[in-house]
């Protein structure tokens, strides 16, 4: 089923164009990069606060508030590019495990930070409000490092698996 | 030629024949590399757009700097130890390669524009910290975003054609 689609994807004209064009992949590639960075770095910026390994005469609500939309567009743009890969090489992607995970790992981020921002932009002290809110921050701070760096080695690893 | 000679040594020794003959390790290396490099390009970026007088606006560039640019320096030793790490594994062919030495000539551009900016666009901080930076540090700032995202895509650009 996931063959024959990836199968009907690659004959179709748009993804011949994509294909015959050399620099097509390496371009997408590069956008695909620097949205990485810069939802990994607005992401880190606030994990690294939550964790309670950096300081800042910011407080956190400001930073979460002032990096969200950067979270957001990047994601959106990582998307976007995302799909035209798909497109170019369906079999590369979808037919691999490592895409999936990538994939699933992608969900549980934006789950966590949908929580992260909601619960801040309510409450700006709530992450310090109780003992157990403190080790709950702590926890998703951890989570969201490990997963993004989860995502990158994910996305490296589609073209060796 | 002398510097052939010396690469041609560089990749015959033990850790670079190891990389290069492992079906794991370059893979792995190159994933730390990409990890490391994306923390670079995302703090420098913040500390650009700081300095173009686009993001942060309400809150001091030095200010701003000081958060962003010990990440920046840490996450670029991990990204040059494993590039290099990476580069002894095919020495010559890398040296060899074109958008390697782009990549290679944008890196050092990247550290004269900083070096540039130490020397002259810090002088009067203090008269612009908190506001818009004057033209010679939009400048810097600038040829910064340009250079990084030039750094990106040559270092894509390696690996379609090696």
């Amino acid at each position: 089923m996931i063959e024959q689609f990836c199968d009907w994807l690659s004959r179709t004209s748009l993804s011949i164009a994509f294909q015959s064009a050399n620099w097509f992949v390496p371009v997408v590639q590069t956008v695909h990069i620097i949205a990485i960075a810069i939802l990994l770095t607005s992401v880190y910026a606030v994990s690294f606060r939550l964790i309670g390994l950096t300081r800042s005469t910011q407080p956190l609500a400001a930073l979460a508030a002032r990096s969200a939309p950067w979270v957001w567009i990047a994601l959106c743009v990582l998307l976007c590019t995302g799909i035209l890969l798909t497109i170019t090489e369906p079999a590369r992607e979808l037919l691999n495990w490592v895409f999936r995970v990538k994939m699933l790992l992608v969900l549980a981020l934006a789950g966590l930070l949908l929580l992260v921002q909601g619960r801040t932009g309510r409450n700006p002290d709530y992450w310090t409000q109780s003992a157990p809110r403190r080790r709950a921050a702590r926890a998703l701070g951890i989570a969201t490092v490990l997963i993004g760096a989860g995502i990158v080695t994910a996305g490296r690893w589609i073209a060796y698996v | 030629m002398a510097l052939e000679q010396t690469l041609a040594k560089l990749q015959d020794l033990n850790l670079p024949t190891q990389i290069r003959e492992s079906v794991w390790m370059f893979p792995t290396i190159e994933t730390v590399h990409v990890f490391a490099l994306v923390l670079v390009v995302g703090s420098i970026m913040t500390v650009d757009l700081r300095l173009l007088g686009l993001t942060n606006k309400e809150r001091r560039f030095s200010e701003v700097a000081a958060e962003m640019l010990p990440w920046t320096w840490t996450a670029f030793a991990v990204a040059a130890l494993a590039g290099m790490m990476m580069f002894s594994s095919k020495a010559l062919t890398y040296y060899g390669n074109i958008p390697f030495r782009l990549k290679m000539v944008c890196l050092s551009l990247a550290g004269v524009n900083m070096l540039l900016f130490h020397w002259l666009g810090v002088r009067r901080l203090a008269s612009w910290d908190h506001q818009r930076p004057p033209w010679t540090a939009r400048m810097a700032g600038g040829a910064s975003l340009l250079l990084w995202t030039t750094i990106v895509a040559a270092g894509r650009w390696i690996g379609f054609t090696t």
